[in-house]
């Protein structure tokens, strides 16, 4: 018997990372099923005003994962609970500089990690998803 | 502990028409992983070059026969990567992808990418079974 | 019972730090049921060094690579659900492809394979999901 694992919606506590439900699109921030949070990609908004950020590429990295982190932690999660991560670039040669400041944000014990360089939208730099554990 | 779910219409299966090394969907721990889902007939296999709208209606079919064939559904998608070849048809695919998830839609991430045969749009999905 | 995450292969030490194979990496991670295996380049496994060739011969080295991974962490490219593979051309899908199966046994794992920029002069990543 196949089992039949809940699928709930995840949600930021900060509406205005809610790009979702902002901009009317047809997807949701995250989706928990079973034991794992599935996070849609996302770019480097800033929390405060819900304007991107498009400064160097460090901020816009840094911006991005301290979103994903109000994200996981809005759902019960963390980084520290994250298994693996996409990473892509609007520039292949910010490769460098995203894993020095990403590895701030998973300082130990990181999660598994592909990372590449497609065309983006909007003029982000880069846009960030993961797969995490619940708690 | 690993099931794997065979193609519900021989135009699914990519391995026999096309030599893709690689099963329709497997599923396990109560999800289900789908091979990139490919504008193609599911009777014929044939490939269905059209509009990225066209070809987003295909892909559609080819998962609700895919997933229901499997116990699941359209609704019961969990993420998706939409491959598009052009970021400018964005707002295209947002259209037609609408009429599909109306329902509790899932996460999803689009990849501007390189998609095989010169396919607009290609679909990379996980269910929950 | 909370879900078990663990680091069962951690990160790649690679001297070609330039190309930031580095450290923030984990190579296979234990979450729940699945191992999670970061996305595979060409490398030799001892050393972590880069080994350039074709995108055949690349993958060929990413497969072997992987088949070590999957017997050290109790699985298998058998219990693999899913891979993805990154090409730095579509073109070479078909050479990708026909080193790949004689890797995977029948029945074979669910797979997508696209094309997109991929960081210095690689040829082909492949990233999977395992039962563990």
């Amino acid at each position: 018997m196949t089992e039949k694992l809940p699928r709930s919606v995840v949600e930021p506590k900060n509406p205005r990372l809610n790009v979702s439900r902002g901009a009317n699109l047809p997807h949701v921030p995250g989706i928990r099923v079973g034991d794992y949070i599935f996070l849609s990609g996302m770019g480097p908004i800033d929390p405060r005003t819900g304007e991107r950020n498009h400064g160097p590429i460090a901020e816009q990295i840094r911006t991005t994962l301290s979103n994903m982190q109000h994200m996981l932690e809005s759902a019960g999660s963390s980084l520290g609970r994250v298994v693996r991560v996409h990473v892509v670039l609007a520039d292949i040669s910010h490769m460098a500089e995203m894993d020095r400041v990403y590895r701030e944000f998973f300082p130990v014990d990181p999660p598994a990690r592909t990372a590449w360089s497609m065309q983006l939208r909007f003029g982000n730099g880069c846009e960030i998803e993961c797969v995490a554990l619940a708690n | 502990m690993r099931d794997v779910i065979a193609a519900p219409a021989t135009g699914l299966d990519l391995r026999q028409h096309y030599g893709h090394h690689q099963s329709p969907a497997i599923r396990a721990g109560g999800l289900i992983f789908c091979s990139g889902m490919l504008p193609v007939d599911p009777q014929t296999g044939e490939r269905r070059h059209g509009t990225l709208t066209s070809e987003a209606h295909v892909i559609f079919g080819n998962l609700k026969l895919l997933l229901e064939s499997a116990g699941s559904s359209l609704d019961r998608l969990v993420q998706v990567h939409a491959l598009i070849y052009d970021s400018i048809e964005y707002d295209v695919l947002n259209r037609v992808y609408r009429q599909y998830v109306a329902n509790g839609p899932p996460t999803r991430t689009v990849w501007a990418a390189q998609i095989e045969a010169g396919f607009k749009v290609e679909l990379d999905v996980i269910a929950a079974a | 019972m909370s879900p078990r995450r663990e680091i069962i292969v951690p990160a790649v030490h690679a001297p070609d730090t330039a190309s930031s194979f580095g450290q923030a990496v984990s190579t296979v991670v234990r979450g729940g049921d699945f191992l999670f295996v970061r996305g595979l380049t060409a490398v030799d496994p001892q050393s972590g060094e880069r080994v350039r060739g074709t995108t055949a011969s690349e993958t060929r080295q990413i497969l072997t690579h992987l088949k070590q991974l999957l017997e050290a962490a109790g699985s298998s490219l058998e219990k693999v659900v899913k891979v993805n593979v990154w090409l730095h051309s579509m073109l070479e899908a078909p050479n990708m492809n026909e080193v790949y199966a004689r890797f995977f046994s029948d029945p074979p794992p669910a797979r997508t394979v696209c094309g997109a920029r991929l960081p210095d002069g690689v040829k082909v990543i492949i990233e999977c999901t395992a039962l563990a």
